[in-house]
This record gives C-alpha cells, structure tokens and sequence, in this order.
C-alpha cells in the first residue's frame, strides 16, 4: 500500500521535473541585429548570459528517438544516476575527455578565441568556461576531495535542473570548431568535451532536434535530407539533364549506382539541389567527364556528411559510415572519392579506416578516400584538364577555410596540405585570388557560425552572432583588395554563408564552392582522356 | 624540555619531506598510469598543425614543452610570462640539486652566481600572472580560488627563498646538505620510523620554505598542477596524423 504511493509519488515527483525543464528549455524566437561591418573583429565586455535564452529545439518524434536508443518522453525519472553512469562512460572510453578535464590550468589562452564568444560576450561561450560546466561535475562527482567533502570545497556543481538547462544551452552554442585548441598550451579541445556534453543530455532525455532527426535520416534512408531512393534518382536525372541541356553535349552524365565504375562519389546530399551546392556538382561531373574517369555515385550511401561525429557515440558514426563502404564493395569501385563538405574529411578520410578498415578490396593504389580537391589539384598539375581562367575574370577569389577540414587532417599526404591544395586548386581556375587576414584563415580560421548541428533555423541568434568574426575577415578583404567571390568546400558553411551574406549586406551570389570556379574555368571536350 | 622540541621538529621535518615525496610520487605515477595511459583513445584527433611523422611529432612536442609554440600564437603578455616563469623555476629546481649531490658540479656552482636574479625574475613573473589573473575581466571570470592559491603558493615558496639567501636568515648550509644526504639514505625512513630521526636545522624560516614545497608537491597530484605529466598524453598533441595510411585501432572496438 505504502509502496504504491511512494511509486505515484515519485511519478509525479519526476513528470513534474520533466515538464519544467521542457518549459525551462522551449524554443522562443530571439531576433538578433547583425552589427555593421567595419573589418575589425574586437574582443567584447563580458555580458552573462547574454545567450542564455537561445535554446536548440528539443526532438519529440518518438519513432526518430526510440531508433537512436534515446529516452523517448523527455526528462527521465531517474536522471541523476543515468547521467553519471554515462559520464563516467565517456570518461573511461575517451581519453580526451578524461585528460581535458584534469589538467586546464585556466591560463586564459582560449578566452576570446570562440567565434560565438567574439559575436556575443557571454562569458559562457568562452572554451574554458564552457568547458568549466562539465569540470565542476567532474570534480564534483569524479574526484575524491569532491566526494568527500561536497561542491563547495572543490568548486564543483551538484546536478540540478538549472544545470542540466546551462548544458543543454551552452553545449548547443559551441560548432566544435576547435579554433580554441589551436591555442591551448596543452591542445584543450573542447570539440571533445561538447561531443561527451551532448550524448550524456541525451542519455536523460534532453536530445537536440535539428542534429539528431539528421542521424536518424542518414541511417534510415542514407542521407541528411531524408530522400528515398527513387527522390535522389529524380534529383540527379534533372542535374544531369540540366548540365546537358546547358553544355549543349549528350554525353556528360550525373551516374547513379553504376556497377563497376571507377570511382565512388560521395558528397553532401545538399549538393543534389541546395543553392549554391548544385554549381559545384557541375563542376565534379565536369571533372570526372573531361579526366574520363568513370564515376558512380550511390542511392545507398547517398551522403557524404556524417552527423554521428559531432556527440561522442562511436554507433552513430559507424552506422552511417557503413553504407560508404557497403556502396563501394556492391558497385565494385577501385576508389573513393568525397566531395565538398567539412566533417566529411574528418570521417570519411580520418576515422572510416579505424572504423571499418582495411579496403582491401579497393585498388591498391587508392586505398584511402580521396578528397576531390586532392583528385583536382593532381589533374590540374598533370594538365589532364584544359582551363580557360578567363571564365572567371569577373572574381576576385578569397578562402574560408572550413574548419573541420583546417583542423582535421592533412591532404595530399602532406602537413598543411588541407590550405595548400584547395588554395592551388582556386589558383588554378582562377587569374586572382586573395587571402583573408592571416589571423582568419587556415589553422587560425573562424568557423561560420553554424556547424556541428547548429545550423536549423532554431539557432538564428546564434548563427547570425557567430559568423561576425568572418564576416568581419570578408569585409576587410573586400575593402582592401576588392574581393567579390569566397570559395570554400563545406556544405554547411555554404548554407550558412549564403545566407549570412544577405544578413551583413553582402550579395549571396558571393559564396561558392571551389568547384563552382573549376566547373566554370573547364573547357569540355578539348581532350578525349588522360 | 628543549630536547623534546627538538626531537619533534626533527620528527616534522624530515616526516613532510618523505609524505610529500610519497604523495607527489605515488599520486602522479597512479594519475598518470591508470587516468591517462590506460584510457583509451578511440579516434585519431591531432590538431593543426598535424606532423604526418614520429619526427614530425616529437619537434612539435618539443616546440610547445620548450618554446610554449602554441600559447605562443595567442597573447604575448601570458605567453613570456608564463614562458619566463616555468622556464625561471625550472633553474631554480636545477640550482637545488646542489643539495642532494656531492661534489657539486661546476654547472651548478655557476648557476648559483645568478640565483639571486634568477629567483627576482621568476618572482615578477608571478606577480605578472598574479596580477593578469585578477585584473583580466575574462580570466578572472574562469578563475576560482584554487587557481589564486596555486601562484600564491608558489610565490610564497619563491619569497622564502629568496629571503634565505640573505645572511640574516640563512640556515647552516652545509648542516641542510648533510641533513638532505642523510634523508636520502635508504635506512632514514626507518629510523624515521621508529622514532630516531636525523638532526634536522632548526631554521624556522628554512623550515617554512621546506614545508611550502612539501605542501606543493601534496597538492600537485590532485590539481591543475598534473598539466605537467599531462600534456604528454594530449591526443590533439602526440597524435601522428597518418590514419589514411596506417590503420588506427579503436582500442574498444577492435573490429
């Protein structure tokens, strides 16, 4: 009898915990005014919680959460204990997290280095507070002065509701750019601390809309934008059927699960239609049709992105990785090659060999995942393509150096190459190209505000403060040496830009991919093959 | 009466120098050991700029343990001060030894003819630091009192020392050296043990500063203070990036 009760109790004890943090975390409109341009990013006052009501939306749909393994009615009940146990998880399975935790001596080398503190001045966005919100429980909980004599002695926070709603806010205010960790005396990143942030808030029940419905479509239907197969089919005949229309040539083809081809082509899924992602699939197909490459691409592996990157659960990951490699073995390709997107790099190139590794069954000569920018620049310096640079006389060319490809890996299997071999590249088809401030681009390059799954609609706030340092970066070089075009290889940075431009009062026209100016400077049909 | 004090400053003395020394050792070979080396790291993370060689990846260490490279690429005022602090305490520690060896050699009789400016430079780059930590809006947010007490320490330790050089308050050196060579015989801790400790210097301002370095080193284990081991275990660090090249084996999915 009494037993009973306290069950009721409880229940209603923990509804009544899970609705106010639903109230606590509901998504309101924030309207932000971009600041006016002056080429100068200067380091703001502090202004807490100027960002504390910008909330992700939370995901509902139970079908998307009970397929991720994620508690499908908000708030658990017994949240505490679950969220230590997979605290305790992530400390033990990454040694990142656990390393990080200990040894930030808060010199303050990170303080004004996150794009999203620049923008906003709340203190919760620089790295080493934000990163301080998950050492307070560390101490707290992880550590023996904290278990012994409480949060007061060791500076720590007991898990609170309050808690949980700062986590939730500021781990979905940080791109996981890693800008920060470029500067950190001891390589802090705190990318990594987020990615554990965030799939422990998901082990309670508090699982971000926008990045997780796009884990679920990757791994149901293959790719971000949820397209069945027939729906990608139809997508690519119309490209196809665009670019010959437009070339006035019938044998430039957009291939679609070619058993036997060469090459397979995995890309963004935005690429298939997004503004101004489809000019650069001209350009791969224009690429691959003047190199004679066969190509394929893939209604399985319909997608070059892997979202499972950006929280730390190696499944995700895995899972959507999987249909890259089932693609290659069923359609029988010697290579493959990964289009414009950011992440991608990390995944496809850095992390797909670990994950599912060897590719014994790809040519030996190509047993690591390309980069097209790689295939490109080889084909460029060999003079397999014939370019007229005068095709993109009009652009005065700078690069944003999209940051998970900056600070991912190196291309060209050299250091620094992932700089130098999209910069040759742009060089190639174009007569002029310009950097940015040095203090903007390469290993020191500002995210666009939108990455890592912040990129919904729900985040405009952010994303419109965010993207001011490179605004800012574009400006400079616009005045200084009347730059009119950015080129870059990350759909999501595409998307975010091209829709910043406007916000900042620059032409949307200005953003593209580096094989928008390839597609542009080729000459078709100068040369049958290599 | 004077016998028993005596005895219980010998017994202190030499009792924190062998804790502390226990404590130092064991908290951060255990940290080390079972916190850092034996959790695994899944994925490949190294940072920019990624050297693609073990080469590559040593002279990156190096340029950042030596030369403080990455610090170096933010903000000049942490960067020297920091560099000219660890780099001045690093000598001191060095100038120390000439208490534990013997002879001494030539080098560390050298050294001591700059101790005295050595000692004020580390200090001023403390109070730097101290003064940095406190004025600076946007660290003196993140900082708490832990991050105060560990410069303050420090500072504290520095100023003892420096106040030992002078005649006034100067121990009998050559009874501290015969006293630390007797503690690092191997039947010390024993005697220690069982009540019969060696004769220690009753310099109260010694014991002092031989009690903040006591103090320092029980805390190192458990603070911020592990950066030290630590950053040689940093995956964005000491990561070769190769992993298109070489498969990286999760160590917990083995595949």
């Amino acid at each position: 009898m009494t037993e009973e009760k306290t069950a009721a109790e409880q229940c209603d004890e923990a509804c009544e915990a899970n609705e106010r943090i639903q109230e606590e975390l509901k998504f309101s409109k924030i309207k932000v005014k971009p600041v006016k341009l002056t080429g100068e990013i200067n380091i703001p006052d502090l202004n807490p919680n100027a960002m504390l009501g910008v909330k992700a939306q939370l995901l509902t749909a139970k079908e998307m959460l009970e397929h991720l393994g994620y508690p499908a009615d908000g708030l658990i009940p017994n949240w505490k204990e679950v969220f230590l146990r997979k605290m305790d998880e992530m400390l033990k399975k990454y040694r990142s997290v656990k390393l990080f935790m200990d040894i930030c001596v808060k010199c303050g080398a990170c303080v004004d280095k996150c794009h999203y503190y620049l923008g906003t001045g709340d203190p919760l966005n620089m790295p080493v507070a934000r990163a301080e919100l998950m050492r307070k429980v560390y101490r707290r909980y992880f550590t023996l002065p904290g278990k012994l004599f409480g949060s007061r002695f060791v500076n720590g926070s007991d898990l609170t509701e309050e808690l949980l709603v700062t986590w939730y806010t500021y781990f979905y205010q940080c791109s996981e750019c890693r800008r920060c960790s470029v500067f950190c005396p001891y390589g802090i990143d705190t990318a990594e601390i987020t990615m554990a942030a965030r799939e422990i808030l998901n082990s309670v029940g508090l699982v971000q809309k926008y990045l997780h419905e796009i884990i679920f479509k990757a791994q149901t239907a293959g790719n971000n934008l949820g397209m069945q197969q027939n729906a990608i089919i139809n997508a690519l005949e119309f490209v196809q059927d665009d670019l010959q229309e437009q070339l006035e040539m019938d044998n430039i083809r957009v291939p679609i699960d070619e058993e036997g081809a060469e090459v397979l082509f995995v890309t963004p899924s935005a690429d298939f239609f997004a503004s101004p992602h489809i000019e650069s699939l001209y350009g791969y197909a224009k690429v691959f049709h003047q190199a004679g490459i066969s190509w394929t691409m893939s209604t399985h592996a319909s997608e070059g992105g892997n979202f499972g990157l950006f929280i730390h659960n190696y499944e995700h990951m895995k899972k959507i990785n999987k249909r890259i490699w089932e693609a290659a073995r069923d359609l029988k390709v010697k290579r493959v090659v990964g289009g414009e997107c950011g992440h991608m790099w990390r995944v496809l190139c850095n992390y797909s060999n670990t994950m599912w590794g060897p590719f014994d069954y790809l040519d030996p000569k190509y047993k690591r995942p390309q980069h097209i920018c790689e295939l490109t620049n080889d084909l460029l310096n060999r003079g397999a393509l014939k370019i007229d640079k005068s095709a993109n006389e009009e652009f005065i060319v700078t690069m944003h150096d999209s940051c998970q490809v900056a600070r991912a890996m190196e291309m060209g299997g050299m250091p620094n190459g992932q700089f130098e071999i999209p910069r040759a590249v742009i060089r190639g088809v174009c007569e002029k190209f310009v950097d940015m401030p040095e203090a903007t681009i390469r290993e020191r390059t500002f995210c666009c505000g939108a990455g890592q799954g912040l990129l919904g609609d729900d985040m405009m706030a952010t994303r419109v403060k965010g993207a001011m340092p490179r605004m800012q970066a574009y400006h400079y070089a616009k005045q200084e040496s009347g730059v009119n075009f950015v080129a870059l290889i990350c759909a999501i940075c595409k998307a975010q830009l091209s829709k910043m431009f406007p916000a900042y009062g620059i032409a949307m026209e200005e953003v593209g991919g580096i094989h928008q100016l390839v597609g542009r400077a080729i000459v078709l049909g100068a040369k049958e093959s290599v | 009466m004077i016998n028993g004090i005596k005895f219980m400053i010998d017994m202190y003395v030499s009792g924190i120098v062998y804790a502390a020394c226990l404590v130092f050792a064991a908290g951060f070979l255990c940290k080390i050991y079972f916190g850092y080396y034996k959790t695994p790291q899944p994925l490949k993370i190294p940072q920019t700029p990624q050297p693609t060689t073990l080469s590559g990846v040593i002279m990156r260490m190096a340029g950042d343990v030596l030369f403080f490279r990455s610090l170096a690429k933010g903000t000049t005022l942490l960067f020297i001060a920091g560099w000219v602090f660890h780099f001045t305490f690093l000598l001191m520690i060095i100038r120390h030894l000439r208490y534990f060896v013997h002879p001494v050699p030539g080098f560390l009789v050298a050294l001591g003819n700059g101790a005295l400016a050595i000692a004020s430079l580390l200090m001023v780059a403390l109070i730097i630091l101290f003064v940095r930590r406190f004025m600076d809006k946007k660290v003196n947010y993140v900082s708490s009192f832990a991050d105060y007490f560990v410069l303050l320490l420090i500072m504290g330790i520095v100023q003892s020392g420096i106040m030992l050089h002078y005649e006034r308050f100067r121990p009998n050196v050559v009874e501290v050296k015969a006293f630390m060579l007797e503690l690092m015989e191997l039947k010390t801790p024993f005697l220690v043990m069982i009540m019969h400790p060696h004769h220690a210097p009753g310099n109260p301002l010694f014991i002092t500063h031989l009690s903040l370095v006591a103090l320092l080193l029980i805390y190192f284990p458990f603070s911020k203070l592990m950066h030290a081991g630590g950053y040689f275990f940093s995956p964005t660090r000491n990561m070769i990036n190769n992993a298109r090249e070489v498969r990286y084996i999760n160590p917990w999915d083995k595949g």
